[in-house]
């Protein structure tokens, strides 16, 4: 074996080789790299909202210059209301009631330093919350109330507010270590309240609190203040039915559908992704040409080699071996290194993601390292055929 | 294998001629195993053609080469490298050396395929001929007749029962053509093979039992 490599290495062109190796690592490398982040950051875009059922809609009166100008009023009225009631996509609608009086809340982690803010609040009726009853209610004369925040507030205090003063950040798992406290100033009442935070929703952006508790402290704090909600939620029963859409633009009603954004967001991901991936796609097969025309060439300029061994009585297939060796193992190389690589620039991106994202769950790498896999597989198999004809041509001096 | 038979054997590129006067070509001849063999003939009428055809490598011919009564047309690549590991040895004319190697290392690339011959053997041999200093050395600057006798070596170094020699002794002199001929001979005797030798002119002083011209 020694003697044969001795001969048939020669004219080997390692620039061709080590070409070919950085050229197959970077197009493999990017590959897997596609399909990892797409595995990796999916998940952020279409999981499930815990307390709001996909098949809810929030709905709130357009706002647009004129209306705030004008000061024209942008709430739902009861007509308004059993308008929507009567159209035959929707199976129920509630009003969003808000809080009249003055809130203001400070939220901290366990032992940190709070981060003041004035706040509202809102309430839908009970039943469009999916959260334990037993949970979700307030009874008069309680201290704690029980809170849903916008999961918008927890990237604007993980990626703002927390990273700037090098404090934890709260994740899903961690929403019982948040300290919330609520202080009330209304007609000369003052009153504090321990918020107790049950989780995020990404469906609805407001602090929302048991319909019981915005009742009961309306009634307390601004007895007779009433006002028409300025949005509603409703169940449809299909929430991709085209009467909704026709229904809303005509009456000149926003849907705030969070769903929406990240079907667009899932949408552009994937189209990039697969950009990035046929990228890399095409640079294997570049490289794979590349490895092809070198060996090629290295058959060729040894070809009175390959003839003589033969003609001694060495068997094609064993003539061949040295040859589709050294592809295997640059394949092989190429592969293992393409996957280090990629476990590396994950780590880098996860890093990043995690301090947006805290509640982001590392995707499966298998898909990316089956690709990889595949790829060798395929390619390998390629060369080894491609070598074993050449030197089968050589055997019949064609 | 016992025996090489040639049934008609015409290479097509003579297929046009008429004037064709030869023992071998569209004849029906036959090699027996453990015999000697003289094939001569004038440079251009086929001799390294013939053996092209013995070892398989060139089938551009009319007629059939048997082996043992087989169409060796019917043989697989398999088949063919069994022969040249096993049955059929070759000295090519142009000797088919590798000259990036020593002249050692050239002779075991086909003993490291044979199993054949032991180091001590081969070096024995590379003494009688001359050219023991020799072993060491890439055999791209040795002369052709050193060549000659490297190649004679590798030739030697595998099982046979032909042995098939294309105007061994062309750059020779006569003690050593005397010295190969002797290893040679010895070799096929103790394997009870035939030698089927070509020659321009200048042959081997061998007990030839047949002579062909070409």
């Amino acid at each position: 074996m020694k003697l044969i490599w001795t001969l048939l290495r020669q004219h080997l062109s390692p620039a061709q080789l080590i070409g070919f190796f950085f050229a197959n690592l970077f197009g493999m490398w990017v590959v897997m790299l596609g399909i990892q982040f797409y595995k990796d950051v999916i998940p952020l875009f279409t999981e499930e909202d815990s307390f709001i059922n996909n098949n809810f809609l929030v709905v709130s009166k357009h706002v647009t210059t004129m209306s705030t100008l004008t000061g024209r009023n942008n709430a739902f009225s009861t007509s308004d209301i059993a308008d929507i009631r009567r159209q035959p996509f929707c199976k129920r609608v509630g009003a969003f009631t808000s809080s009249q009086y003055k809130v203001s809340a400070s939220m901290g982690m366990k032992g940190s330093a709070p981060l003041n803010t004035e706040m509202f609040f809102e309430a839908v009726p009970d039943s469009f919350v999916d959260a334990n009853a037993a949970d979700w209610q307030y009874i008069p004369g309680n201290k704690t109330v029980p809170v849903i925040l916008p999961r918008t507030y927890i990237a604007l205090y993980n990626f703002g507010f927390a990273q700037a003063r090098n404090l934890p950040k709260v994740s899903d798992g961690l929403v019982g270590v948040i300290d919330m406290h609520i202080f009330i100033n209304a007609n000369g009442q003052h009153a504090s309240f321990e918020g107790k935070v049950l989780g995020f929703s990404s469906r609805l952006n407001t602090i929302l609190v048991p319909q019981s508790f915005i009742d009961w402290s309306n009634a307390t704090y601004e007895p007779g203040k009433t006002e028409d909600p300025s949005r509603v939620i409703l169940e449809v029963k299909s929430p991709t039915d085209d009467a909704i859409a026709k229904y809303m633009q005509q009456k000149g009603y926003d849907v705030e559908d969070n769903k929406l954004d990240a079907g667009k967001t899932t949408y552009f991901l994937r189209v990039v992704v697969s950009l990035v991936m046929l990228v890399g796609l095409l640079v294997s097969i570049l490289s794979f040409y590349i490895l092809m025309l070198s060996i090629y060439l290295l058959v060729q300029k040894n070809t009175r080699k390959l003839e003589n061994l033969l003609l001694i009585g060495y068997l094609p297939s064993r003539v061949s071996l040295p040859y589709q060796l050294l592809t295997l193992g640059l394949n092989a190389s190429t592969l293992i290194l393409a996957l280090a690589l990629l476990a590396v620039t994950r780590h880098y991106y996860m890093d990043t993601i995690s301090i947006i994202f805290p509640s982001v769950k590392a995707g499966p790498m298998l898909p990316a390292i089956l690709t990889g896999c595949v790829i060798f597989v395929v390619v390998s198999i390629i060369n080894i055929l491609a070598i074993r004809k050449k030197v089968i041509n050589i055997w019949y001096r064609r | 294998m016992n025996s090489i038979e040639m049934k008609g054997v015409l290479p097509h590129v003579f297929e046009q001629r008429t004037d064709l006067q030869s023992d071998v070509w569209k004849q029906d001849i036959r090699f027996e195993k453990g015999k000697t063999y003289l094939v001569e003939a004038m440079s251009g009428t086929g001799k390294s053609t013939l053996c092209s055809y013995i070892l398989g490598y060139r089938h551009d011919y009319q007629g059939l080469v048997l082996f043992d009564q087989a169409d060796t047309r019917t043989l697989s690549i398999n088949d063919w490298a069994e022969i040249r590991k096993s049955h059929v040895s070759h000295l090519f004319q142009e000797l088919r050396l590798f000259p990036e190697l020593t002249a050692l290392q050239n002779v075991q690339i086909k003993n490291n395929l044979t199993h054949f011959k032991e180091e001590a053997e081969i070096e024995h041999w590379f003494e009688l001929l001359g050219i023991a200093d020799k072993l060491q050395a890439k055999v791209g600057i040795m002369s052709f007749g050193q060549q000659q006798r490297v190649a004679m070596i590798r030739a030697l170094v595998q099982p046979f029962d032909f042995l098939l020699v294309d105007e061994p002794i062309s750059h020779l002199d006569d003690t050593n053509s005397a010295i190969m001929a002797d290893i040679m001979t010895t070799e096929a005797n103790r394997q009870g093979a035939g030698i089927i030798a070509t020659s321009i002119g200048k042959h081997m002083n061998l007990n030839y039992d047949q002579t062909f011209h070409l």
